[in-house]
């Protein structure tokens, strides 16, 4: 029984393992693959080259790559402040209300993120809830901000909020009160407890919620065809125009090789440092 | 309350009618006390009596339904904990695990805004007055043992240089022994920094041990305050006698001839001195007290009754002896064990001046 | 909670702030409710003709009855193996104490932790290279990549509070291996499968980028939705939405309205004992 038992784990892990490598781990390396091919070719054994990538630098790519990453990075700060009070609340203040605040989050997940950002489109629009609203109740003629960046990253905020949330909940409800109440009774200001022992304690929690809304919305690709009008292109877009239309897989799978590249950087990065038997596992 | 103790000190800590409500249940229930300065006073009482949460408004963690908390002399009640001159050691020591023995000592100086030479002085100092190694400075607060984070948390709490320290049950998760030591490496630390220790736990024994004075609180009461050998001697309630551990409770009430009958055993015995306007209540023997008897007469007061079973106790051995339904618990020290077999049939007495007369 | 007047007035902020977040969260929902109650055939906020038209007319549609039967097919194709797949793979993610856990852990989070439209992309030039027919089924296989992840997380949770002194008891009264999984290990952890099942089954329902390039000439109801958004306005879009958006949350209520039950079974059973 004592071998059966210590070969459970990796028995059990098994047939995730597999299905993982088969559709995970197996296409990523034929991307990879695809990058070093000649372009506009369609097969993974021929000569490999890198003219993928020298004609990424040499095209506007990088600037589609700068603004994915760009508009990633302002909707991860953005998140942090809209999150945290929520978080707080959720493992510290609604006690029982948490679970049903839990789940009017988590519902909006399970609708499609286009048909979520089209409710916003009909609110924006010209004649929409609020414009029409404006006019017809205040008199109030105003353009639409629809078609700006700033409501592509409006829309990535409301996409990723419950990525950067949970993760958070999770982070702060990992702070014991007697610690926090320690630190007052030790002289703490409100602010001290917060910096010197609430944050850093809830640090894994919220690296966490970072790196996930980071990851997501640097492959946005919905909020600016749906809000944005093609105001910004984001990476994602090229990519797909060289998969679909311009059938120039090398090129398309070279960008992705790259995207990949900073992806997996920061989740390396952040996932190493972190037990997650001790943010999961807690309850 | 009891004041002869506190006589000649002057009072650091005075709660007047202090009382706090959750909704319809009153947690603490006009609970008055003085505390002189730099003593060492123990709160003791079951589990839900009321106790933490009296200590939880003492820190300023809980805010006061009614009645004044006064330092001083002057009225604390609305004053948050991190301004309030007091400190507390919690049951769950709430060391800070993201830093190392050294931060977390240094904590409450780092607060003030000390620099961090001064602070890494006074620090070193603490560890040696806890008896810490210096090393330990850099130590992982993690991975300190059971015992050795009980003092980080004193050390951190001295630290503070509070005026008063609390204990919130900080010993209860430690094993016996180890519990013992700290015990008294408390009241040694009491003894050399002068300052005012309150402490909060369920163990009478406990208390014994390090307390000048102890109260006893039940259902949010304080029912008896005094030194630890007044409530050994001279509860007040069978409550507080059962408090301390075994002891052998009968109900009486006088009858005419100023004796004290036992419905339960129908019979009757000799009283202590009996208390002004007596009428019923209960008559406490500690198992101590309790003999065996060769003769009926060789005590005042004598049941006859059957031993049921014996425990070995370290030094000493108790033995249960059954009168009809009633269980008696009677000790005796190892050189003085009784020879007896189970079931023999046995004699116990006490004399009159060994039982405490308590009313309720 | 201590309650001093500072300390009522941060709840207060806290209570409010949050108020506010799930009607930011709602507001498309609401949106797309009006504007499928109106009549006409464009939307002009305020609506002067309320109606239900374009409900009638969007059932009455073959095509929307199609997209409905295609993305539940999958929703329950994806459901099925997950949960199975995922059930092992929690009790070796939180259950198990093996080398190489703490790494596994983290492979298993990867594609969580992954882009969803590059991998939709890079599944879609994977099923290409393998010469495959993009169909509902190899939806079915792009959506799992995604979800069997989740769904372990969502399982292991459970695992998590699992006890493992429990299965030891029952084989030390003598259970067979397969017995104290049956009667101790399954109805145990059943209130996270269910989350599991009920997880898998809604991300599928609601995904969009791991179908819009993975389901081929099948339409899914959100792949549908996006051609129509693109092609230009139509008030089929906000009803179809309404729908999805609705169907998710009723069947999550309906959901955890079921995991409440099962859970005061269990303790008002343990409670008459």
């Amino acid at each position: 029984m004592s071998l059966r038992k210590f070969a459970a784990g990796p028995l059990c892990a098994l047939p995730i393992g597999l299905f993982l490598l088969i559709g995970f781990a197996a296409p990523l390396l034929a991307v990879i693959g695809f990058s070093f091919m000649p372009p506009r070719t369609f097969g993974l054994f021929l000569n490999p080259t890198l003219v993928n990538y020298i004609e990424i630098v040499d095209s506007t790519s990088y600037i589609s790559f700068l603004w994915s990453l760009a508009l990633a990075a302002v909707t991860v700060a953005i998140l942090a402040v809209i999150c945290y009070p929520v978080a707080y609340g959720m493992a510290r203040i609604f006690g029982k209300w948490s679970m049903l605040v839990t789940l009017l989050f988590t519902i909006p997940l399970f609708v499609s993120e286009n048909v979520r950002l089209y409710g916003w489109v009909l609110f924006f629009i010209k004649n929409g809830v609020l414009l029409g609203t404006l006019k017809s109740v205040f008199g109030i003629e105003a353009d639409s901000w629809l078609f700006t960046t700033g409501i592509i990253l409006w829309g990535m905020v409301y996409v990723y909020l419950p990525f950067m949330l949970f993760p958070m909940t999770l982070g702060v409800a990992m702070v014991p009160d007697q610690i926090r109440e320690a630190a007052l009774d030790l002289g703490a200001t409100r602010w001290q407890v917060f910096r010197e022992v609430e944050l850093p304690l809830s640090m894994p929690g919220i690296m966490i919620g970072f790196l996930l809304s980071f990851v997501l919305a640097v492959g946005a690709i919905t909020e600016a065809k749906v809000l944005g009008g093609q105001r910004v292109i984001p990476i994602i877009h090229d990519i797909e125009i060289a998969f679909t239309y311009a059938q120039n897989w090398p090129l398309g799978a070279a960008l992705a090789v790259l995207l990949m590249l900073v992806v997996g950087f920061l989740v390396l990065l952040v996932l190493r440092r972190f037990d997650l038997d001790a943010i999961l596992g807690r309850r | 309350m009891s004041d002869e103790s506190t006589t000649g000190r002057k009072s650091i800590l005075q709660l007047r009618q202090l009382t706090k409500s959750f909704g319809n249940f009153t947690a603490v229930d006009r609970v008055d006390l003085d505390i002189a300065e730099g003593e060492f006073f123990t709160i003791v009482g079951p589990s839900g009596s009321g106790k933490t949460t009296l200590l939880r408004m003492l820190t300023g963690m809980e805010t006061p339904s009614s009645g004044d908390i006064l330092l001083h002399g002057e009225r604390i009640n609305d004053l948050p904990a991190n301004r309030r001159p007091t400190c507390m050691v919690f049951q769950s020591l709430a060391l800070f695990p993201h830093r190392t023995v050294g931060q977390n000592i240094e904590f409450p100086l780092k607060i003030r805004g000390v620099d961090a030479a001064s602070r890494k002085k006074r620090a070193l100092q603490l560890l040696e007055q806890l008896r810490l190694p210096e090393t330990y400075y850099s130590k992982n607060v993690t991975k300190c043992s059971g015992g050795e984070r009980q003092r980080v948390a004193l050390a951190r709490a001295l630290a503070y240089n509070p005026e008063i320290l609390f204990f919130d049950e900080p010993l209860s998760a430690i094993d016996y022994k180890l519990r013992k030591t700290l015990e008294k490496e408390l009241k040694d630390i009491h003894r050399e920094t002068g300052k005012t220790f309150i402490y909060i736990t369920h163990s009478l024994e406990e208390a014994m041990v390090m307390s000048d004075r102890i109260g006893v609180m039940r259902a949010g009461h304080l029912v008896q305050v005094g030194t630890p050998n007044e409530i050994y001697t001279a509860p007040r309630s069978k409550f507080v006698s059962e408090f301390i551990g075994d002891v052998n409770v009968i109900a009486v009430q006088t009858q005419a001839d100023g004796q004290l009958h036992a419905a339960e055993f129908g019979t009757s015995f000799v009283p202590p001195r009996l208390p002004n306007g007596f009428t019923s209540g209960h008559l406490v023997v500690r198992p101590e007290f309790l003999r065996f008897l060769d003769r009926p007469d060789s005590a005042i007061n004598c049941l006859e009754g059957r031993l049921y079973n014996e425990y070995a106790l370290g030094s000493r051995i108790q033995y249960q002896v059954r009168v009809g339904e009633h269980v008696f618990i009677v000790e005796k020290l190892r050189q003085q064990a009784f020879g007896g077999q189970r079931d023999d049939a046995v004699l116990i007495g006490w004399d009159a001046k060994d039982s405490i007369l308590v009313a309720e | 909670m201590p309650g001093s007047s500072a300390q009522r007035w941060r709840h207060a902020l806290v209570v409010v702030w949050t108020c506010a977040i799930v009607i930011f969260m709602y507001l498309p929902a609401l949106c797309l409710l009006l504007a499928s109650l109106t009549s006409s055939r464009y939307f002009i906020f305020p609506i002067t003709r309320w109606g239900v038209d374009w409900w009638h007319k969007t059932f009455d549609s073959i095509e929307i009855r199609q997209l409905f039967e295609t993305s539940i097919l999958i929703a329950l194709c994806v459901t099925a193996v997950s949960v199975v797949i995922a059930f092992f793979g929690a009790l070796a993610f939180a259950r198990y104490n093996w080398r190489g856990r703490s790494i596994y852990q983290k492979i298993v989070l990867l594609p969580i932790f992954f882009p969803q439209s590059v991998l939709g992309l890079a599944l879609l030039l994977w099923f290409n290279a393998l010469g495959l027919e993009l169909s509902w089924r190899t939806g079915v296989l792009a959506h799992l990549v995604w979800i069997v992840p989740v769904a372990t997380l969502v399982i292991s949770i459970q695992v998590y509070s699992f006890d493992p002194a429990l299965e030891e008891a029952a084989f030390d009264l003598g259970a067979t291996r397969w017995q104290v999984f049956r009667e101790v290990t399954l109805p145990v952890l059943f209130p996270g499968i269910f989350s599991g099942a009920l997880f898998s089954f809604l991300l599928s329902w609601g995904n969009f980028p791991l179908s819009l390039f993975t389901t081929g000439a099948d339409n899914t109801i959100p792949k549908y939705l996006y051609a129509k958004m693109v092609a230009g306005y139509t008030p089929g879009v906000p009803v179809l939405g309404t729908v999805s958006t609705f169907g998710a949350a009723l069947l999550l209520l309906i959901g955890y309205a079921v995991i409440l039950v099962l859970r005061r079974r269990h303790s008002d059973a343990v409670t008459e004992e």
